[in-house]
């Protein structure tokens, strides 16, 4: 019923909701949602080949790989944004203008 | 299970490295006397490297080794750039020791997460199929996070260290969102099957794979700081720590580099329509990242920044070895790395006693440091004259290789541009070198960080710089003995 190209599709608005929340939210943490967001994409991406293309087990692996890599990276990342909320008091990206010459 | 037992014994660097992690981690914990425990901490960190490094100058040569069901592979060309990287780091442990720039209570937290991004730069110079390169850039980017940010209290290194997870964050999922394509069209993520599949493809499914590459070389062109992905990189670069910094414009580069340029021979060693529309891609981001890094460079007012601007267009030079596609180039790139990481490490160097003593790292700061300090002041000359290209420095030896690299496979107008380009870099060098030597200084008190163990150890970067550049046969000839391999 539902053939790779639905997926894929799925794959694609994932990515370019992806893309759009980091080019027009201005909150740092919706920027980091944002980046899940495509990496979600991808990960459907890989399971939809790997069943109607390729029939073997990589495109299974990758995604494990992607969700486990992904939750280090939100971890970093927030940790880095509490550090950075806690010295100048809010979470705006346009408030990071301080190492522009 | 035995066969991956067996696969162990051509993993020795990488696992003296991870040893060497484990036993500093368990050093924190019993972290007595706070000066002689840091001195003790230091010297376990650049034993361990130094070990890795010798098992690795013992095995350049051997015979190519695909290992644990080849996700990834042991060749010399691998082997040698690790030896450059693990070069880089020690260069950098010692810097760090010697740095005020990173906070006091520092223990071993620098040194496990350097090992660690040092390990995933290994990953990916040896990286055999396409999860292991998502893998190797990962484990080199969010460990690199946290170096950018690592000045706790710092407002300027916690906006690098977020700068540089958004800006890492994004590529690496455009990144994946190239390589699920990629998988797609080809069915594979095997280096080695790669090659012979792109030849069977259809005009359009190679009219797909394209956009798909691409796609996937913004991960590592981000790396690599390559325009129009190197926006990050100078207000990380400025942000960072020193010694963070030093290791920023070494490591994560080549290891970019690395991966860039098996993948490039992988995906384009067959002529076509594909390899004629990468190679014209490249061609045109060596020649702008060239151009921005160099051009921007020259009105910057901080000396971190400009180098930063200088590595970039360093990175530009480094790609032009690339798009050549043939052994040439990337001999001329292993030895452009090998110059590059001492001049840079030497650079570093004095930029970071001249941080930690008056707290900036203007132009002026560096006014008559040849009547304070003449033996340093002339090593940063040596290296400053390198980094610009000019014989009989390294620099040149390294510049040259990738010119005649160029000129080989025809590509002039390229060729053309790159020489352009040292003569404008010449420009801020060597304005540099004029503050340092000819510009009276405004008060002669001495810089207390360099005392005579850091000027000869400043003084020692600057004697390869020379000798490479006089005797560069013998590097030459390693460089030429490491082939890569691609089934």
């Amino acid at each position: 019923m539902f053939g790779l190209a639905w997926y894929l599709g799925i794959g694609f608005v994932l990515f370019c909701t992806g893309i759009t929340v980091m080019i027009a939210r201005k909150s740092i943490v919706a920027i980091l949602i944002g980046i899940e967001l495509i990496l979600n994409g991808a990960a459907i991406n890989f399971v939809a080949y790997s069943k109607f293309v390729t029939q073997d087990l990589d495109g299974h692996i990758f995604p494990l790989f992607i969700i486990i890599v992904a939750a280090a990276e939100a971890a970093v990342g927030l940790a880095i944004v509490i550090r950075f909320y806690q010295i100048r008091e809010t979470i705006h990206i346009d408030e990071a203008t301080q190492l522009q010459s | 299970m035995l066969k991956l037992l067996s696969n162990m014994s051509f993993y020795v660097p990488e696992l003296v490295c991870i040893l060497t992690m484990c036993t500093l981690l368990f050093m924190e914990a019993f972290y007595g006397d706070k000066s002689k425990g840091r001195t003790f901490v230091y010297i376990t960190a650049m034993i361990g490297l130094a070990i890795a490094f010798a098992v690795l100058a013992c095995s350049v040569g051997n015979k190519p080794q695909p290992i644990f069901y080849n996700a990834l592979i042991i060749d010399s060309f691998s082997t040698v750039m690790k030896m450059i990287m693990v070069l880089g780091t020690l260069g950098v442990f010692y810097l760090c020791s010697q740095s005020t720039d990173i906070y006091e209570d520092l223990k071993t937290e620098f040194l496990v997460m350097t090992i660690g991004v040092l390990i995933g730069g290994m990953l990916l110079s040896s990286a055999n199929n396409l999860l292991t390169v998502y893998l190797g850039i990962e484990t080199l980017s969010i460990l690199s996070y946290v170096l950018a940010a690592f000045k706790k209290r710092d407002g300027r290194s916690s906006e690098a260290g977020l700068k540089y997870v958004l800006y890492g964050g994004i590529t690496a999922g455009v990144m994946l969102y190239g390589i699920s394509h990629i998988y797609g069209i080809l069915g594979t993520i095997q280096f080695s099957e790669i090659p012979g599949l792109i030849k069977a493809l259809d005009s359009q499914q190679t009219l797909l794979l394209l956009p798909a590459f691409v796609l996937f070389f913004v991960g590592i062109g981000y790396k690599i700081a390559c325009v129009p992905f190197h926006m990050w990189s100078p207000d990380v670069y400025e942000g960072s720590p020193v010694p963070v910094t030093t290791f920023f414009s070494i490591v994560p580069k080549l290891a970019g580099m690395a991966v860039l340029i098996r993948v490039t021979l992988v995906f384009f060693n067959h002529d076509g329509v594909l390899q004629t529309a990468w190679v014209g891609l490249m061609q045109v981001l060596a020649a702008l990242t060239m151009f921005v890094g160099n051009i921007t460079a020259i009105n910057q007012k901080s000396v971190k920044r400009m180098l930063a601007f200088s590595s970039i267009a360093h990175a530009g030079f480094m790609m032009c070895g690339i798009l050549v596609l043939n052994a040439t180039g990337i001999r001329a790139i292993l030895f452009y790395g090998a110059t590059y990481l001492f001049m840079t490490l030497l650079a570093f160097y004095v930029t970071s006693f001249i941080i930690d003593k008056y707290g900036t790292d203007d132009h002026e700061r560096f006014t008559g440091l040849i009547s304070k300090h003449p033996l340093v002041a002339i090593s940063m000359s040596v290296a400053l004259f390198s980094l610009a290209g000019l014989p009989p420095f390294s620099g040149f030896i390294a510049k040259f290789n990738i010119l005649s690299a160029l000129i080989e496979s025809e590509k002039y107008s390229l060729a053309l541009i790159a020489v352009l380009n040292s003569v404008i870099s010449l420009y801020y060098y060597l304005r540099l070198v004029k503050t340092m030597c000819v510009n009276e200084a405004d008060s002669s008190e001495p810089i207390e960080g360099l005392g005579f163990v850091n000027q000869a150890v400043i003084v020692g970067l600057g004697i390869p710089v020379i000798l490479l550049g006089v005797f560069w046969e013998k590097l030459m000839l390693v460089a030429d003995g490491a082939k890569i391999f691609i089934q």
